[in-house]
Order: C-alpha cells, then structure tokens, then sequence
C-alpha cells in the first residue's frame, strides 16, 4: 500500500451511505420519535384509558383540571431542573428554593403580628422579591460550581439544607396566611375558567421548548451537556452557560414555590418537601439525560403528566396512601427502564 | 548465560484498528542481556508493536514467546499469563497519584504482603526507601506521587518496572520527561541490569540515546519491519534517517502563498510557555503561509498552539496583532472525540455551534434558513460525507468527523486557522483532502498554523518548521528545507 494508490481510491465513506439508506423507514420513524421526546406518550395514553375504564370519574372535566393544577408546581420545578440537567450538572437545592422564596417574600410583606418580619413592603413587591431571592439563590449555585469549582452534588445539598432552615429562621417555624395577592393570585386565580397556574406552566413549557429547539442559547445548553471541551473549543463561553443556567433553574423554582403558595393561600414551612425526587423522576422519565447534552421539553412534559396521572388514579381507585408512594417509586423504575431501553434501541446514548 | 535461544521471539504481528492496519506482519527476535532498539518514525507502529509484546493491547495475529511462555495471538487478553515475565513502561507515567511512592512501587507486591492480605508497612516503605537511595532519588518513601515532578514520576515507573525482576523490560520513550542528570541514572541502572541478563526493548526518539546504550536496532515503516535485528555499530545517522524515511513515494507537495512583507495576523510575544521555560518565545503568522510546529510529544507545541488560539493562558507574554483588533481563530484541537465534536448532536448542530452568533438574530433565535446554508457550503468545502445533515457525528467514519470539526472552525470566517493533529487517525483518503483544503485556506490568505507529530504531514504542508522543545523554540526551517533535516530535527539531532 503505497501513498499514490490510496490518493486516487474513492471516498472511503461511501459506503456509509449505503448503510444508511438501507434502514427502513420504520426505524427512522422510531429514531425521530425517541428523540423527540415521545417515547411515554404512547403509555401515559394507556393510562388514561385505563383510568378511564376503571375510575369513570377520572376522565371527568374536573379532575383533569384538578390533576393539571397538581402537576404545575412539579412541572416548573422538572424544567428548572431540566437547565441544569441539561448541562450535565443536578441542582438540589431547587427544593429548598420552592419553599424559601415564597416564603422570604411572605415574611417581608405581612406584620409582625401575622408572623413577618415587621418590614410590610407593599403586596405588589411579593412576586419580584420572591422571584429576586430565587434569582439570587440561583446565582450563588453558579458561583459555587464555575468560580469555586465546587461539585454541584455537594454545593447545592449544602444550599438545600441551608435554605430548608433558612424556611424555619425566617418564619420562626410558623405558616404565613394570606401573605398578599400578589403571591397568591398565580396559584389560585382563573381566567375564563381556567387555573392561572396551568397557563402558566403550559406557557413555560412552551417557551422553554422553543428556547431549546430554536435559540442559540438551548443549541450551546446541547453543545455544552453534550462535549463540555468541545463546546469550548467551539468559542462557546461554558461558563456563563452554565451559570445562568443555574439560575434560570432557581428562577422557575421559585416560580413553582409561588404557585404552590397560591394554591395553599399561605406559606407553609414544609412546602415543596419532597419535589425534588419527583422532578428528578419526571425529568429521567422524560429521557432527559443525567449525563447531560441530551433531553427535550415535550419529553420533560410526559414525565410531569405521568407521575401527576399515576398519583392521581391510585387517589381514585383508593389505594391506602402508603401504597401510593411505594408504587411511585415503582412507576418511576419501570418508567426509567423503558426510556434507557427505548433510547439504546434507537442508538442513541443516554446516561440515565 | 543463554545466547543461542532469544528471550523473545515475535513473529507475523498484526493489529488493526478500525480501518487503519497498524501492524502488517511484524517480527521481532531479542537475545537474552541485550538492548534492542525499536526506531520508526511517528505512526510507523512502534508503540502498537511493544504494547502487543507486553499485552497491553493485543495483537490481532501472529506468534509470541517470551522465555518459556507461548501465545498464539487471536485477539483475545493475553496480559496475565506474561505478567510474570515482562515489564511495559509507557510514554505516559500510569501511577497512582493519591498513593505514597512506596505503596506505587509495591502495589501487588508478594514481598509486602502479610498474613490475611495486610501489607506489612514498616517493610515496604524500607524497601522503598532502599531503592530510591540505590537510584539517587532525593525523595522519601512516604511522598504521594502527586507531589512530584514529571521526571521523578517518569523514573518511578522505571524503577517500579525494573524492581518486578521480570526478564524482558520494555522502555518506551523513557527519558522524553528526564533531566539529563536523570537520564544518567537510568543509563547506570540500565546497563547494570543488562549485565545481570535483563534484556530490553528501548524506543527513543533520541538517536544519539540508541548510540550510546542499544546493542541492536529494528526499524519499522508503515506497519512493517524494514530493518530486522541491525548491530547498532554497523549504523550511523544518515542510513538510520535514510531507512526510516524509505523510498520517495507519490504525495501532494507544499505550496506558498506568504508574502514576507505582510503584516503578520497573529503574534506571539515574549511568550513562556510555563514556569519551565529558560527562554521566551517569539513567532509571527502571516497570511497565506502554513506554519507547523513540531517536535516530541508533550514538549510544548500543543501548549503553544494553545496558548496562540487564545484556549489557553500562557505563563507570562501576550499573543497580540499589529492591528490591535485580534484575528478570528478558527480551531482544531487535538482529540476530536475528547475536545472536537458533540457526538450526540448532528452534523448541522456540530457545525453550528462554532458560530452562533453568526447564525442568529438579534434576539438569539437561530435563523434556520441561514444555519442550513452555511452549513451545507462548509459541509462541502470540507468534503463531510453523511446520510444526512442530521445524522449523529458520532456515527460517522474518523475521516468524516475531522471534517465536521473543520467545518464547524471555520463557521465564523476566521483570518487564522489553528489545527492541532489534523489528520490523527483519518484514512488516507481523506487525509488528502483535509491536506488541500489547508493549503486552499492559506492561498485565500488565512494564516494556518498545524500541530503535527507526522513529518510526511509537516513536510507535505508547512513553509515554516518551528521545533518547540522542553517549552521552547530550539530550531526553526524556513522554505525549501529537505525531509532528511525536519526527521532528524524532530528526533533531536540539531
């Protein structure tokens, strides 16, 4: 083998087309849809006919209602997470911020005799203090894992149990009721019917999607979750990406605690126990990558949906409330299951 | 002493990775107490060829004795049932960096071990601290390894080899990290050791090293022996460079498109590469011309390429521009799969990413209409052959995922083109092609600089050679340099 002969041989990728082009089309269809994001639909559609059938009062326009409200909360929370998910990075302290920054908020809006801090900002200032606090929160987990090069595991479980007792310092371990419209109304208000809190997490979900798909902010999200050092090499600033991506998670978070605060009409000191396992849940469910670089909005969709169908059916069909929670977690292994099994079929990677 | 039977026999070693035939039937015979030298230039299959012997990867086909110990090679580890009688030092130091030097020297140590598999502590670190006093080593047993230089480090793992009592040692670049007070003492102990009847396996890429301790030299081209079981004696600098190179062979040549009155694009001054530079660098890039940098692995070519395509900050100096408004860079680095390309993401998605911001509007939003274009006009100047623009880069041949990284480099129109290793482990085909579309790039007046560990590759593309070792510049070939010099200036012989 000699350099001349090999120089006038013909591409040698050739005949990779080939290969290519003998997938059926089936495949194809079946590679789009896992990417897509798709792959629970089919079974969340089961669900519901099978809830359906079994409890009549599922399909009722009330309970659908009822189980979307439910799952806003979670929802906001499972995109938030999704940012950093997204980039290869977790954040625990979400759940710390769904209870802090509504609560923050209530202790600076109400007296003293209602249990605030005596400091009575006007109610329209609740939801930016709220969302201002989570922002910050959000910010300072960036700084802990960019400039401090701590890893996220251990910085944001230090920030989840800070801010868990930070709910108990500032509230002197009471709940606050009533803690003003403006913290409450996106939790609990209509509109032609409709939960605002629903509205607002379908419109999340839709923006976020968009930014994802078609923004070169979710491109360099992919880019940077996907080869950190290629993304470097790219010219991409790795590190701001990461950065806001910490905080536009604490951000929705705190969006999450504000609806949560709404719907309850008080800030409870244990609210939100509990979510962040279910938003990682939802998140694994919807083929989102823990590895990073791979995960889509309308797959993070189907794992909310899916774990606020699943709970919502073992609530009709009266199944001891013991047993709901151990059957989540059963729900959750088959889920995740199937999504790793689905994506290997498609040879696509994941890492869940 | 036995010297009619050799310690190894080697016979019709193959190994193929992917689609690249590393070793195409290579045979190697080494006398007990003797240094055999393995020489080749860069890709010539050296490293591939020892770590076979040693097992550390596997050879495909073929026949191995070392001693009493026979393989018949089919692909399959044969590591374990050899353990006992060779010992593979690698390039790059395999220690473990959390553990003292006594615990990496005796690790699986029968000597040290205790009853219930506890290690007998007190006696290890004696032990340890004999050998390193035996060595010169100014160092105690009790150090963790992280604390280390790279030349300590580098003579650890010998000495951690040497100490096994194996009979068959292999040395693979060993001094490429040593201070020439170190590489004295490894030449003792070496020489020591050959006298009790060791037999070794020495690459260098210091030809004046296999003068001074190899018996007898082997040279590999290709995949294949040229020169099998030469007296070291019978040899001198020229055929060695002569036999390495082998016969001129058909290949694309060198062009010039620099002009020496252009104002450089990009310039490095009094640049240190690190704390351990004695001399600062200074270099220019002009438009139109190729300019390689060359020289042994890890010596500071990469660090320098680096540092000129702004990834990385140098240990004092500034890299500037005669204009102030520093060049776009466009940039290959090194391991595509480590640091080149997003795997799971497509070829559009891959070539995107480089140019972002040239691709969106000013809200951010990715104007699909322009990304496809752009991407479909880079995807062709660089050749990528895929089913579709959105097909994974991590499903495509070698070849195919150089040129995406090519494409997405030049996303953003850049005036200086850096690419590190640009054709590592690329077929030849392609290789070509990436080869013209470097030298397309410098006659449309972008300054190209390329990192390379290949002289064909140096000598097909760069109008300047610039040698960088131990972080330094130490020669530089300008114009119609012949091949003969660039191999024997980056195997060290100035």
């Amino acid at each position: 083998m000699t350099y001349g002969t090999d120089v006038s041989k013909p591409k040698v990728a050739t005949s990779e087309m080939g290969k290519q082009g003998e997938k059926s089309r089936l495949a194809e269809f079946g590679n789009a849809f896992v990417a897509g994001g798709y792959t629970m639909y089919p079974v969340l559609l089961l669900l519901i006919i099978v809830g359906g059938l079994v409890a009549p009062r599922f399909l009722s326009f009330i309970n659908i209602m009822n189980i979307l409200e439910q799952v806003s909360v979670l929802g906001l929370t499972t995109i938030g997470l999704t940012f950093v998910l997204m980039i290869g990075r977790l954040d625990l302290s979400l759940e710390g911020i769904v209870g802090f920054a509504p609560m923050f908020a209530a202790v600076m809006l109400v007296s003293e005799a209602a249990g605030g801090l005596g400091i009575e900002l006007p109610v329209w200032m609740g939801l930016i203090v709220a969302l201002g606090t989570a922002g910050l929160m959000g910010a300072f987990n960036g700084f802990l894992v960019v400039k401090v090069g701590l890893n996220p595991f251990i910085s944001t479980l230090g920030m989840f149990v800070l801010l868990k007792g930070g709910i108990l310092i500032v509230s002197g371990g009471r709940s606050i009721y009533s803690p003003g419209e403006s913290l409450t109304w996106l939790g609990s208000g209509r509109i032609l019917g409709m939960p605002v809190s629903v509205m607002l997490f379908l419109g999340v979900a839709f923006v976020v999607g968009f930014i994802f798909k078609y923004h070169s902010y979710g491109r360099a999200l992919y880019a940077v979750g996907g080869n950190e050092d290629a993304a470097r090499a790219a010219g991409i600033n790795v590190d701001r990406v990461i950065w806001s991506a910490f905080i536009f998670a604490a951000l929705l978070a705190g969006l999450a605690g504000i609806l949560l605060t709404g719907r309850l009409d008080s800030a409870v000191t244990t609210q939100g126990n509990g979510i962040i396992f279910d938003a990682f849940a939802a998140a694994v469910i919807g083929g989102v990558s823990l590895g990073g670089g791979r995960g889509t909005i309308v797959g993070v969709v189907s794992g909310v949906l899916l774990i606020g169908v699943i709970n919502n059916l073992l609530t009709l069909a009266q199944v001891p409330s013991f047993y709901v929670q151990a059957s989540t977690g059963a729900v959750i292994i088959i889920a995740a299951i199937l999504t790793t099994v689905a994506s290997r079929g498609s040879g696509v990677k994941t890492r869940t | 002493m036995d010297n009619v039977r050799p310690i190894v026999e080697m016979r019709d070693i193959t190994k193929t990775f992917g689609s690249t035939r590393a070793l195409r039937g290579v045979g190697l015979t080494v006398m007990t107490g003797e240094i055999h030298a393995l020489l080749g230039r860069n890709g010539a299959g050296k490293s591939t060829f020892v770590s076979a012997l040693s097992g550390f990867t596997p050879g495909d086909t073929g026949y191995l004795r070392i001693g009493d110990v026979e393989v018949k090679l089919d692909g399959s580890n044969y590591a374990p049932r050899i353990r006992d009688v060779i010992a593979h030092v690698q390039q790059t130091p395999q220690l473990f960096p959390l553990l003292s030097v006594a615990e990496n020297l005796f690790l699986e140590h029968d000597d040290v071990r205790g009853a219930f598999g506890m290690v007998k502590l007190s006696r290890m670190n004696a032990k340890a601290q004999a050998l390193l006093d035996e060595w010169g080593i100014d160092i105690r047993a009790q150090e963790l390894v992280s604390k280390l230089d790279a030349g300590t480090r580098q003579l650890l793992e010998i000495i951690k080899a040497l100490s096994r009592g194996v009979p068959v040692i292999i040395l693979d670049e060993p001094t490429a990290a040593l201070s020439n007070a170190e590489k004295r003492v490894l030449f003792d102990q070496v020489k020591r050791l050959k006298a009790q009847g060791v037999s070794f396996v020495y690459i260098s890429h210091h030809l004046d090293e296999i003068f001074e301790v190899a018996d007898t030299v082997t040279i590999l081209r290709d995949g294949l022996v040229v020169a099998p079981r030469a007296d070291v004696s019978t040899l001198d600098v020229a055929t060695i460079a002569n036999v390495m190179m082998g016969e001129t062979t058909v290949r694309s040549s060198r062009e010039d498109h620099g002009k020496a009155e252009d104002a450089p694009l990009l310039q490095a001054v009094d640049v240190r590469i690190s704390e351990k530079s004695t001399q600062s660098i200074n270099i220019d890039v002009r438009p139109g011309e190729i300019v390689a940098l060359a020289g042994p692995v890890g010596a500071g070519k990469e660090d320098l390429a680096m540092i000129l395509a702004g990834q990385q900050n140098p240990f004092s100096g500034t890299v500037t521009t005669p204009t102030g408004k520093m060049p776009i860079i466009g940039f290959v680095p090194t391991d595509r799969h480590e640091s080149g390309y997003v795997g799971m993401l497509s070829v559009r998605e891959n070539v995107s990413i480089g140019g972002l911001d040239v691709m969106s509007n000013r809200f951010g939003l990715l104007d699909s209409r322009k990304e496809k274009a752009l991407v479909e006009r880079l995807t062709t100047q660089t050749n990528v052959i895929a089913s579709s623009l959105d097909q994974a880069v991590s499903q495509l041949s070698g070849g195919n995922q150089q040129k995406v990284v090519f494409a997405r480099a030049l996303c953003r129109d850049p005036q200086v083109f850096i690419a590190m290793s640009p054709t590592r482990g690329v077929d030849v085909g392609a290789k070509e092609q990436l080869y013209a579309l470097l030298r397309d790039l410098a006659s449309k007046g972008l300054g190209v600089i390329v990192v390379s560990d290949e002289e064909d590759e140096i000598d097909q593309l760069a109008n300047r050679v610039v040698i960088v070792f131990e972080d330094k510049v130490v020669d530089e070939l300008v114009g119609a340099y012949r091949m003969e010099d660039l191999i024997l200036r980056m195997e060290g012989v100035t």
